[in-house]
């Protein structure tokens, strides 16, 4: 708790620096105001650590100095959201308060025109900082999904049940002081999308199944209070297998990767967390990858049964790749976590496939089969 | 009638990863795959012995390897996006001679074929265009580019005689084009879904495709007819090669079947299953011997050669 304090205390006494020496250069009347801001660029600069995914190193960084009144009015702007961002952490911080990024969009929409550029600047700023966003007291609107057999006990006193309510809880930031409880699973899973967990969730074999395990969503692209949340469920239950579903395509892939590794724009959030002992980097090295995969695309009993009739380019949820699609996959073939000698061998080999065939899959083509998504889950799970 | 080949040599492992592609010389196998190495076996021994591998031909792995028909001249396209041009020394050892790279950004070369001496490589790009290039020149420039509607090119084969260009595109059609007036000469109909491969007879007289319909399909390369459906395969045909007397056409298949099928009948002789993955290539070896041979190779990363039984 004291490190916790000392690292709140020490990031707003780095905003209070930005602040004096804006204030003294008024004061001396110097003709220009600047912050010096770290940014972080394309996928340049990241390493994969073995013990923490994804990290940045400091060549991947870019010092970008925002001055005022600046040269462009573009620049004054720039400014004022840093300012006007840097106000409301310090304000949250100081208050000890938690305030999502969509908050922060909110108290001055005018002035931030839309959501990203708050994103952006908040990631920036934890960056240039070199701590986590958890350490800005800012984390991202609630975004994932969890259901299944788990007891949150919060610090002040509620209770939530992940069992009663079957559409899902919204996954929220874990205090030091919440008590999370799933001693009776037997495995989590992650799913990419809303649909394939909502299609989960209300088939009849939920019913029988939902006091086993934990399903998951975070609508796409892990969010990180998703990520937090899962390293906190892996910590709370190691021995538990934790399971990914994601589509047959790039995205899906890239998903996992983040999921796995964390997230190339993001490294910054796995660097910093070691050097602290309040929060851990939000890797999951021990997810495994259940589907979709290239052979599911013609093993599925679906087209076994119904062969003649039913060619596989007319299933379901079978789609030919897009030109993005080739050219994010080629670009992610370059990743070092997909590199030959890379950690991540199946992955390379089915991005290949994907590109040999054209073709990628969504997790519907397993609602054609009988029973649908919960059936074959079923079978991968092992359960009877 | 049926014929029968009996399994000659596995070589296991020969990739750790998928082979993608299988090409021939008089002399050897080479094959490439999702790794960055192309390797060379020896096909005039019995136990068809690794003679090379080229490391690192393509980082990101390799999609497509052809041999032109005198052996002297291979090409291989990797998923960077580019092909290198390979030639044999005296020594017998292959080394990369020229790296082509299509200027165009939109799009990749995807597939490749070898005109028969080697001098002229024909390409195709996500975006449906066709491209020939001239290696007989030091820069080995784009020579040629056919204009197609736009769908993915997902095979091409250029004819022995070096008269045609044929295509195969994602969206069902085929086009062949003559080589010496620069036109399109037949744009094929009869399949409706992706072309995977294409194949001329060694006579230039018959075009061979197949994909996703299952069904190869025999045109007559002059007049642009269909001239048979060879129907028999439950997956995808990923790969068509002919034997070198044009009596046997080869084919392999997504659900890792492959079959033999003569061309005087225009029946299936021989069918053999190569593991469970998909059977990416399938490759007869030049005629040395009496019997005919050929190789299999998909997803399990492993070479098998067959031969043809004695009186079968």
């Amino acid at each position: 708790m004291l490190i916790q304090l000392s690292n709140r205390d020490w990031v707003i006494k780095k905003i209070e620096l930005i602040f004096e020496s804006i204030v003294d250069a008024l004061l001396e009347k110097k003709d220009k105001l600047y912050i010096s801001l770290k940014t972080r660029s394309g996928s340049k600069g990241r390493r994969i650590d073995p013990a923490n995914g994804i990290v940045t190193s400091e060549d991947g960084l870019q010092t970008r100095i925002i001055t005022f009144p600046g040269s462009t009015a573009q620049e004054a702007w720039r400014f004022t959201v840093l300012v006007r961002i840097l106000e409301l952490v310090h304000d949250a911080l100081t208050s000890d308060a938690v305030i999502t990024k969509r908050d922060i969009y909110y108290r001055s929409p005018d002035l931030f025109v839309k959501q990203a550029v708050v994103d952006r600047y908040v990631d920036d700023i934890a960056c240039t900082f070199s701590v986590t966003r958890n350490l800005l007291n800012v984390s991202a609107a609630a975004k994932g999904l969890i259901v299944g057999n788990f007891n949150i006990q919060r610090s002040d006193g509620t209770i939530i049940n992940g069992v009663t309510n079957r559409e899902g809880t919204l996954i929220l930031n874990l205090n030091e002081d919440d008590v999370l409880e799933v001693s009776a699973i037997h495995w989590i899973v992650v799913v990419e999308k809303e649909a394939t967990f909502r299609s989960l969730v209300h088939s009849d074999l939920w019913v029988n199944i939902s006091s086993q395990g934990i399903i998951l969503t975070a609508k796409g692209y892990p969010d990180l209070a998703t990520r937090a949340f899962l390293r906190v469920l892996t910590t709370v239950a190691p021995r538990i297998p934790l399971y990914a579903m994601m589509d047959f395509d790039p995205d899906g892939l890239a998903i996992l990767s983040t999921y796995k590794y964390g997230s190339y724009s993001l490294a910054h959030e796995n660097s910093h967390a070691s050097s602290s002992s309040t929060s851990r980097p939000l890797n999951l090295p021990q997810i495994h990858w259940i589907g979709v995969k290239s052979c599911h695309l013609t093993s599925s009993p679906v087209l076994a049964s119904d062969r003649r009739e039913k060619a596989v380019g007319q299933t379901e949820g079978l789609l030919r790749l897009t030109t993005r699609d080739r050219r994010k996959a080629r670009k992610m073939l370059e990743w070092d976590v997909l590199a030959e000698d890379g950690p991540e061998a199946e992955w390379r080999a089915e991005m290949q496939r994907m590109l040999l065939l054209n073709v990628k899959a969504e997790m519907q083509i397993f609602e054609e089969q009988p029973g649908g998504s919960g059936q074959w889950l079923k079978g991968e799970l092992g359960l009877s | 009638m049926s014929k029968q080949f009996l399994t000659l040599h596995t070589v296991d492992k020969a990739h750790p990863t998928d082979i993608f592609a299988l090409a021939a010389t008089p002399t050897t196998l080479l094959s490439a795959s999702g790794s960055s190495t192309i390797r060379i076996f020896d096909t005039t021994a019995p136990d068809f012995p690794l003679t090379q591998s080229i490391e690192g031909a393509h980082k990101l792995g390799v999609h497509h390897l052809v041999t032109s028909k005198d052996g002297k001249v291979a090409a291989s396209a990797g998923f960077e996006g580019t092909v290198k041009v390979w030639r044999e020394d005296e020594a017998g050892v292959w080394g990369e001679v020229g790296l082509i790279k299509d200027s165009n950004k939109a799009g990749e070369i995807w597939a490749i074929a070898l005109s028969a001496d080697g001098s002229y490589l024909a390409s195709t790009t996500y975006d449906g265009r066709i491209n020939v290039w001239d290696l007989g020149q030091a820069s080995m420039p784009k020579i040629r580019e056919y204009e197609t509607k736009g769908s993915f090119g997902m095979c091409i084969d250029l004819s022995a005689d070096g008269h045609f260009t044929a295509s195969g595109h994602e969206n069902g059609s085929v086009y062949v084009f003559n080589n010496d007036t620069g036109r399109m000469l037949h744009s094929l109909a009869g399949l409706t879904k992706p072309i995977r491969t294409l194949s001329f007879s060694p006579a230039s007289k018959l075009l061979a495709a197949a994909g996703d319909t299952r069904i190869i399909a025999l045109y007559d390369v002059s007049s642009g007819e269909q001239v048979a459906n060879l129907s028999g395969h439950a997956g995808w045909v990923l790969n068509l090669d002919w034997s070198a007397t044009g009596e046997w056409l080869l084919s392999g298949s997504h659900d890792s079947k492959a079959k033999v099928w003569s061309l005087e009948s225009r029946t299936c002789v021989a069918t053999h299953s190569h593991g469970d993955q998909p059977l990416w290539a399938v490759k007869w070896l030049p005629k040395t011997g009496r019997s005919e041979l050929f190789a299999l190779a998909g997803g399990d990363g492993s070479v098998a050669f067959y031969r043809e039984a004695a009186g079968g």
